[in-house]
């Protein structure tokens, strides 16, 4: 039986990195493999899920003759191809429809912009500091409950008909979730890092930018999601109370004139720019920022 | 667009026919059929419906009307519960039968919905503020005028379209900005001055009369939208067909009590009928009696009405592309199951 010492001196004169290079590529080619696996596994099904809906979508518009109310996929389909190539021949809703987007989208990103510019300081603020949030927290939560479009009259009231009436509806919907997100992370901060700090000398600013916003940006993503997404559900019911021109403007016409496809065409527009929007705005922030201060997302 | 000759020879005959045989006006003695019916309230435009309550019209025809209301300016809400068969006949709407039956012409299915009865009387307003008083439709034109519709398929803005048409012009041509607002806002709007003007009813026309906010621009009844837009109905009575054609005798009980809530209409003292307008509209009876003499709440729908409306309305929502040139008069009106006074 060899020793120790000689299954060491026999290794000695062999390169034993090759092989370990072979074992770490045989891994890495195996995790590859198993991502590409899991990756197509998750498409299948996510394929197979979307094409059930859209077979039940076609029978139940096809087979149960609800043709005009529940247009088929393919009709709708065809739709929005002739709304992005504005080729449809019975335009009823002025602009074409890039037009109508780019001023939902520009509505909903200043309301949304501003609620982030209010939100996240203060969600910081109360949430770093006990007095401040004992004054302040029971009023927002007072107002918190108030649904978004509850605030349209009053909004119509204060700003008019027109664009800020929609951008401070949009405002008041997506604050709230920014809001408490920002609190929640900012007041939940494991102590033992925030002394960990201290003990480096962290103060005041320093101790902010280096300790308590990084460990706060998971709460912050996830605030500014969930805000994204009620931006674009409140701005298309804002511009139909309030508007002459937006998706939302669009959905009631069609409404009006009982387009049913019109405004599943509609619909589905708003969900893809709602989609683009998230992936262009909250995912840009969260690479950079996690990024920068190397936080796992939450 | 096809005449409606045709058609008033072919309805007269049937209702004629069937007149006979169930007897127009005849009390019955069964028990009184039960009526889904849907309505603007409050509404000045469906002040007959409570007329008909109010003078035991719907009683006095056998039939027990359960009542639907449906927001002012929410047309399209009951119109959509009368395509369901939620309900079985709707006051208020007329544009919006066109879009309905068009939708389902266009598909290759037969119409819903039809108009069975009308207002006498079009009461369309485009009330300005003040300041512009002594300017015509085309000093205004080009300018960024912001004017209140109740909804984007108004009657009111369908007769505007129209006289624009007759003109040579279209909405876009003018420059204003349509603004959706309620009925009831139109006026705090006109005050804040978010509002130059708006198209609505005599009554909210009386309502900022009275508020000294603006002045009458344009009255259809005074043959401002035009001397055919006189006739106009600006009430429609819409049913669901398969309901009217399965139940024709309740069909034209519901029309005889609208055109017997007419009739007392025309022969009640006025105070009487302010009174019940009053409490329809939620308004103060002074509000309504300034209105009295601008608005007709009586029903009457006549061929010659069918066909205006087809001409005008119905021309100014095809030339945009609204309905589809398939939809044919016959496919909006049914005048079947109104009693046609020589």
């Amino acid at each position: 039986m060899n020793s120790i010492q000689d299954i060491e001196s026999t290794n000695a004169g062999v390169p034993i990195e090759p092989a370990n290079e072979r074992t770490r590529e045989d891994f890495a080619r195996h995790v590859r493999s198993e991502d590409r696996r899991i990756r197509l596994r998750r498409l299948l099904r996510g394929g197979a899920g979307v094409l059930v809906i859209l077979l039940a979508w076609q029978f139940m518009s096809q087979w149960l003759d609800l043709e005009l109310l529940l247009p088929p996929p393919l009709t709708v389909l065809r739709n929005v191809i002739a709304m992005l190539s504005v080729s449809d021949r019975h335009w009823l809703y002025g602009p074409n429809i890039y037009v109508h987007l780019l001023h939902s989208f520009l509505r909903a990103m200043t309301g949304f912009g501003a609620a982030a510019i209010v939100a996240i300081p203060l969600g910081l603020v109360l949430g770093r500091i006990v007095t401040i949030r004992e004054f302040v927290m029971p009023s927002i939560k007072g107002v918190y409950p108030i649904p978004g479009i509850a605030w349209i009259p009053l909004a119509i009231l204060w700003f008019g008909l027109g664009d800020a009436a929609v951008v401070f509806v949009v405002f008041a919907t997506t604050f709230f979730p920014m809001f408490f997100s920002t609190e929640a992370g900012a007041r939940q901060i494991n102590p033992t890092i925030l002394d960990a700090g201290r003990c480096f000398g962290a103060r005041g600013v320093t101790l902010f930018f280096r300790i308590v916003l990084p460990a706060t940006v998971p709460y912050i993503i996830t605030g500014l999601r969930i805000s994204l997404g009620g931006a674009w559900r409140m701005i298309v019911a804002g511009e139909m109370l309030a508007s002459q021109d937006g998706i939302g403007y669009v959905l009631m016409e069609s409404r009006f004139q009982f387009k049913a496809v019109d405004l599943m065409t509609a619909m589905i527009l708003v969900a893809i720019v709602g989609y683009a929007t998230e992936k262009l705005i909250v995912d840009t922030i969260e690479k950079r920022t996690l990024e920068k201060w190397e936080v796992q997302p939450s | 667009m096809p005449r409606v000759k045709a058609m008033k020879r072919r309805d007269l005959l049937l209702a004629q026919a069937a007149g006979a045989v169930a007897g127009f006006g005849a009390r019955e003695a069964r028990a009184a059929d039960r009526i889904q019916v849907g309505m603007l309230k409050p509404n000045i435009v469906t002040a007959i419906y409570w007329i008909a309550v109010k003078t035991n019209a719907f009683q006095k025809n056998g039939l027990d009307v359960v009542e639907n209301p449906f927001p002012s300016g929410q047309t399209a809400a009951g119109i959509e519960q009368l395509m369901r068969g939620g309900i079985d006949f709707y006051l208020g709407a007329s544009g919006e039968v066109a879009h309905a039956d068009s939708r389902y012409i266009e598909a290759g299915k037969p119409p819903p919905i039809a108009l069975i009865e009308g207002g006498i009387a079009g009461g369309s307003f485009c009330v300005m503020r003040d300041d512009l008083q002594g300017k015509t439709l085309d000093d205004l034109r080009g300018q960024n005028l912001r004017i209140g519709i109740s909804n984007p398929s108004s009657y009111h803005l369908i007769l505007l379209r129209a006289l624009l048409r007759e003109r040579g012009m279209t909405t876009d041509d003018l420059g204003w900005r349509f603004l959706t607002i309620g009925g009831p806002e139109m006026l705090p709007a006109m005050v804040s001055r978010q509002l130059d003007g708006f198209l609505h009813d005599a009554l909210t026309a009386t309502l900022a009369l009275r508020a000294r906010i603006g002045f009458i621009f344009m009255n259809s009844d005074r043959g401002d939208m035009g001397e055919r837009a006189k006739l106009l109905p600006g009430t429609g009575v819409c049913a669901n067909r398969a309901f009217v054609q399965e139940h024709p005798g309740v069909a034209k009980r519901f029309t005889q009590a609208l055109r017997d809530a007419s009739a007392a209409y025309a022969a009640a003292p006025r105070a009487e009928m302010v009174a019940i307008m009053s409490e329809w509209s939620r308004q103060d009876p002074a509000v309504i009696e300034d209105m009295y003499d601008r608005f007709d709440p009586r029903v009457g729908m006549t061929p010659q009405a069918a066909q205006t409306w087809w001409d005008i309305l119905g021309g100014a929502m095809l030339a945009r592309g609204e309905i589809s040139a398939k939809l044919t008069i016959n496919d909006v009106f049914d005048l079947r199951y109104v009693r046609q006074v020589p």
